[in-house]
């Protein structure tokens, strides 16, 4: 007697999720699913741009004040090229800017007593959301630490781990306490 | 030696901060005529109703790009002789090679700066006062 055979279901193909990681100055677009920005940003700030109708997102990472050391208004015009390239590149992959929807992260700061490059930097990126009228859907800006940012491109999710001690800048504890927020699911 | 404030200016670029931050630039080397526009058809309709001495254009635009708008200007009578800088990126030499061939005055490579701005106007114009 013959054995019955099973029809065999086809094995799922699950494609190698892709991890690119985005250093100070540059910026990376995708439209595919299995693509996982991440950077990690301290005084930085990093915005996150996805287009829900097409599929593409993408983030950049600039820092205003150490890029050019020569005022604000050199400073802004860096800021707003960082931008620019990221807006292209997405509108290059069939994104539409009235589609943008943005998340920021970053702009901590990292050291007490310097002038405070984070709170600047995080400044300008609310501003130029505003000005740009595209809709921010979410933002960790600020404190005192260190963040790792995870941002899926075609689905526009993000997630972020704060990795450094919240300290306050301004008077530190004597025994500094550590706090560890884990991984934590933002939006 | 042209008066900068005699300069009719017309600045082209779909970021209202990247406009923002030319026009900044622009009157602090004494320009005070500056129109904006935030494509290139505008920016068309605009400069043949009423002429200006240079347009500053972005590249990427929706509707027309900055190309189609320096082939535009060059190609219509009235606005042919418009001087035209080109605002690009850093890698953008073959955009600037084909907008050579389509008869741009200078380039500007952002991020600028306002002595940049200044220097490519003066390579256009001459020392402005």
């Amino acid at each position: 007697m013959m054995a019955s055979r099973l029809p065999m279901a086809a094995a799922p193909t699950l494609a190698t999720p892709q991890k690119i990681n985005v250093i100070q100055g540059e910026y990376h677009v995708s439209a595919d699913s299995n693509v996982m920005l991440t950077t990690v940003l301290g005084s930085c700030v990093s915005t996150c741009l996805h287009d829900p109708v097409a599929g593409v997102g993408g983030m950049n990472h600039f820092l205003l004040a150490e890029q050019t050391g020569r005022g604000t208004e050199d400073a802004m015009r860096y800021g707003a090229y960082a931008m620019e390239m990221l807006i292209n590149g997405m509108l290059k992959l069939g994104a539409r800017r009235e589609r943008f929807q943005a998340k920021l992260f970053g702009g901590a700061r990292m050291m007490a007593g310097l002038s405070d490059v984070g709170a600047d930097n995080a400044r300008f990126a609310l501003k130029f959301i505003e000005d740009e009228g595209f809709v921010l859907t979410g933002h960790s800006l600020g404190g005192t630490a260190a963040r790792r940012v995870e941002f899926w491109p075609s689905s526009g999710r993000a997630r972020q781990r704060l990795n450094v001690a919240e300290e306050p800048a301004a008077a530190p504890p004597k025994v500094p306490v550590k706090v560890d927020l884990g991984e934590v699911e933002l939006f | 030696m042209p008066a900068a404030s005699s300069l009719k200016v017309l600045v082209v670029d779909d970021q209202l901060t990247m406009r923002a931050l030319v026009r900044s630039g622009l009157q602090q080397i004494g320009v005070t005529q500056i129109q904006e526009a935030a494509d290139g058809e505008d920016a068309l309709r605009m400069v043949v109703e009423r002429p200006v001495n240079l347009i500053l254009s972005d590249y990427n635009m929706p509707k027309m790009d900055g190309l189609g708008l320096l082939r535009a200007v060059r190609t219509y009578g009235p606005t042919s002789k418009i001087a035209f800088i080109m605002l690009t990126g850093r890698a953008d030499t073959d955009l600037v090679k084909r907008a050579a061939q389509f008869g741009v005055n200078n380039y500007l490579v952002k991020p600028f700066t306002v002595q940049g701005l200044r220097g490519k106007i003066e390579q256009v114009f001459g020392a402005l006062t």
